[in-house]
C-alpha cells in the first residue's frame, strides 16, 4: 500500500515537473536534489568534477532508486544504468564506484546486506550492459547515510 | 544460600500486568573499625560508597531503597549484629550493612552483609581487599551481593556498557564507539570519529571489544584490545564483515559475511584464522548471537520472505525457524541465563524491542517504538539495554525491566545508538 501511494507521489511529480523525468524512481524531489542533478553552469568545471557531471546529465542520473525491502531494479533503474554502462563504455579509462544505501526503517546489520545487494545488483546490471569488471566496484553503506533506499554510481577516477 | 522469596511475575503471560511491588532496602551509612583522623576518612570513603549501593539499586524493578541518611550511624560490633527492630519499624524487608578499614599497606577492607530484615538473618556477606582507588567498584560488587541474595539473578553493577557516542546531526554527524561502567563513570572514548562506526560488543569479561568501521570504504570487524588500544582486523581483506558477537567462553566469534548478493553467518577463532561458514541460503542471514552453554546460535534470516529468527547447532546444523508472528523479526540477543531471546519486531510503521523464548513462545514486546533497535541483555536476565530514538529523533539509549514496568533513559553525555552491556567483570 505504502509503496503505491509512493509511487503515486513519483508520477505526480513528474508530471509536475519535466526535470524529474530524467530521474524516475520512487520518491518524490524536492528543489534540493533538483539542485544537486543540475550541472552546475559557471563556474567552469575541470578535471573529475567536469567528467562527473557529464556522466550524470548523459546518463540520466546517477542514482537509482529500490522500492522499500526490495533489491530488484525496476524498468526506470535499468534505464538509467543502461545509459550509465553505455557512457561507461565510451569513456574506458574511468572506474567507477557503486553504492548500495539500505531503508532507515530496517534494522542495522539487515541494512548493511541490504545496501551491498543493492549496490551488487547495479554493479552486475552494468556488468551485463558490457562495462568491463575492471572499471566497476560496488560498496554497501548500510543505512549510514540519510535517503531512501538507492545504488549511486560514483565516478571515482 | 538463603533467599527472600519475592513475588515475582511470570514472564510472558504476566509482561503487560503491573509489576510486582519493590522490596524495600535499607541502606544506613557504612562504618569503620577505625578510630581519629583515619576513621573519619574511612566513614567518608563509606558515606559515597553507600550512595553508590543505594543508586545502584534503586535502578532495579525489584528492589526500592530507602534514602540513606548520614545521622542514622550504628558501630562496627552492629556490622554482624544488627538492630533489625529498627529497620522493620522503617519499613524496610531487607538490609545492606558493611564496613571500610584501613590496613597497613595502605589498602583497604570493604565488608558487605546482607541481612533479611524480616526474619532477622544474614543471607550473604563478602570482604574485598582493594586499593583507595577502587572503592566503588567494591561498591559495585556489594550492590551485586545484595541483588543477587534478594533475586537469585546475577548483579549487573560491576558491568560495562559499550556503546556508539554520537554527536551532531545530517553531515555534521560524528560517531565514535565509548565504553564506560555500567553507572557511567569511566566514559572513555575508543575510536576518533573519522569514519562511521557501528555495532561494538565486547568480550565476556570486558578486555576486548569487536565493532564495525567503515574506515576502509566497506564494513569491516575489527578487534581492539581495551588496555593496548591494539587493532587488527576480524579477516584479512576486504570482505564486507559486520555482526559480530564472542561466544560465551570468548574463544569464537559469529559474525556475517557478504559476497555478491549473499550474506551468510560465518565463525571464525577469537584469535583468528579461517572463517567457517554457516548458513547457506541465498537470503540474508545476520545478526547471530551464541546461547550460554556455546552449543547453539539464534540469527537472523529473511529467507522466508521477510526477517525472522531461526535456531542452529554451533555447527550450522538443525536449522529451526522460531518466530511465526505477524511482523518481522531481527537482530537476536540470547539472555545470559538461557531462557528468553531480546529482537527487534518490525511492523509497518514501528521498531520496537521484545523477548521470546528459545522454543518460540512467550513473545512479549517491552517498548513502543517508534526506532527502537540493537537490544542487549543485563547480566542479571532481567532488563534490556536497547537504542530509542527521542521526539527530536536524536538515538539515545533506554533500559528496560522484562516485568513490565516502563523504559528508563540511561545516561550518557549526549546520543547513543547500538548498546552492547557485558558481563561481570573479573
Amino acid at each position: 500500500m505504502r509503496r503505491v501511494i509512493l509511487m503515486f507521489a513519483a508520477a505526480v511529480a513528474a508530471v509536475a515537473s519535466t526535470a524529474s523525468a530524467q530521474l524516475p524512481g520512487l520518491r518524490k524531489y524536492t528543489p534540493a536534489d533538483h539542485a544537486r542533478q543540475q550541472p552546475q553552469a559557471a563556474p567552469v568545471l575541470q578535471g573529475i568534477d567536469a567528467e562527473r557531471a557529464e556522466f550524470a546529465a548523459q546518463a540520466g542520473g546517477t542514482t537509482v532508486y529500490f522500492g522499500i525491502g526490495s533489491a530488484i531494479l525496476g524498468a526506470p533503474a535499468k534505464t538509467v544504468l543502461t545509459a550509465q554502462a553505455a557512457w561507461i563504455r565510451r569513456h574506458p579509462d574511468v572506474v567507477v564506484r557503486v553504492e548500495g544505501y539500505g531503508d532507515t526503517g530496517d534494522t542495522r546489520d539487515h541494512a548493511v546486506a541490504m545496501a551491498a545487494q543493492r549496490a551488487n545488483v547495479a554493479r552486475d546490471y552494468l556488468l551485463l550492459m558490457g562495462v568491463p569488471a575492471a572499471q566497476v566496484s560496488a560498496a554497501s553503506f548500510g543505512k549510514e547515510r540519510a535517503g531512501l533506499g538507492r545504488a549511486v554510481t560514483i565516478l571515482v577516477r | 544460600m538463603k533467599r527472600l522469596i519475592l513475588p515475582l511475575l511470570l514472564l510472558g503471560t504476566a509482561a503487560q500486568a503491573q509489576p510486582a511491588p519493590p522490596t524495600v532496602i535499607a541502606i544506613p551509612p557504612l562504618t569503620s573499625p577505625d578510630s581519629g583522623t583515619l576513621g573519619n576518612q574511612m566513614l567518608a570513603v563509606g558515606w559515597d560508597a553507600t550512595q553508590v549501593i543505594a543508586d545502584d539499586l534503586a535502578q532495579t524493578s525489584e528492589l526500592s531503597p530507602l534514602k540513606p541518611n548520614r545521622d542514622d550511624y550504628y558501630a562496627y560490633p552492629e556490622v554482624t549484629a544488627p538492630t533489625f527492630s529498627k529497620y522493620r519499624a522503617a519499613g524496610a524487608k531487607a538490609l545492606v550493612m558493611g564496613f571500610v578499614q584501613s590496613r597497613p599497606d595502605g589498602r583497604l577492607t570493604f565488608g558487605c552483609y546482607v541481612y533479611d530484615v524480616e526474619k532477622g538473618r544474614e543471607l550473604a556477606r563478602k570482604g574485598f581487599v582493594l586499593t583507595q582507588g577502587e572503592w566503588r567498584r567494591a561498591a559495585h560488587k556489594c550492590a551485586g551481593i545484595a541483588y543477587t541474595a534478594l533475586t537469585g539473578s546475577p548483579g549487573v553493577f560491576d558491568t560495562r556498557i559499550a556503546y556508539v557516542a554520537e554527536t551532531g546531526s545530517g553531515e555534521a554527524r560524528v560517531r565514535r564507539i565509548a565504553v564506560m561502567d555500567s553507572d557511567g563513570q569511566n566514559h572513555h572514548l575508543i575510536t576518533d570519529g573519522k569514519s562511521i562506526v557501528l555495532t561494538p560488543r565486547l568480550s565476556p569479561h570486558g578486555h576486548e571489544l569487536a565493532y564495525v568501521t567503515f574506515a576502509e570504504g566497506q564494513p569491516n570487524v575489527r578487534i581492539v584490545d581495551l588496555a593496548s588500544s591494539k587493532e587488527r582486523p576480524l579477516l584479512p581483506g576486504g570482505a564486507i564483515t559486520f555482526a559480530p558477537r564472542y561466544s560465551p567462553d570468548g574463544s569464537k566469534i559469529v559474525f556475517s559475511m557478504t559476497n555478491g548478493d549473499n550474506t551468510d553467518v560465518y565463525v571464525v577463532d577469537a584469535a583468528g584464522g579461517q572463517p567457517r561458514r554457516l548458513t547457506t541460503s541465498p537470503a540474508v542471514d545476520t545478526d547471530p548471537s551464541f546461547s550460554p552453554d556455546g552449543s547453539r546460535i539464534v540469527f537472523e534470516s529473511d529467507r522466508s520472505g521477510s526477517q525472522q529468527l531461526y535456531l542452529m547447532n554451533a555447527d550450522g546444523s538443525g536449522q529451526k525457524r522460531i518466530s511465526f508472528g505477524n511482523a518481522a523479526y531481527a537482530a537476536p540477543d540470547w539472555s545470559p541465563d538461557g531462557q528468553w531471546i531480546a529482537f527487534t519486531q518490525r511492523g509497518p510503521a514501528s521498531r520496537r524491542v521484545g523477548v521470546i523464548k528459545p522454543d518460540g513462545t512467550g513473545e512479549s514486546v517491552l517498548s513502543s517504538g517508534p526506532a527502537d533497535d540493537g537490544a542487549t541483555w543485563a547480566a542479571s536476565s532481567r532488563a534490556l539495554l536497547f537504542q530509542h530514538n527521542d521526539t527530536s529523533g536524536r538515538p539515545t539509549l533506554y533500559r528496560v525491566p522484562l516485568d513490565g514496568s516502563r523504559p528508563e533513559p540511561v545516561k550518557i553525555p549526549q546520543g547513543g545508538s547500538d548498546p552492547d552491556w557485558s558481563g561481570a567483570m573479573d
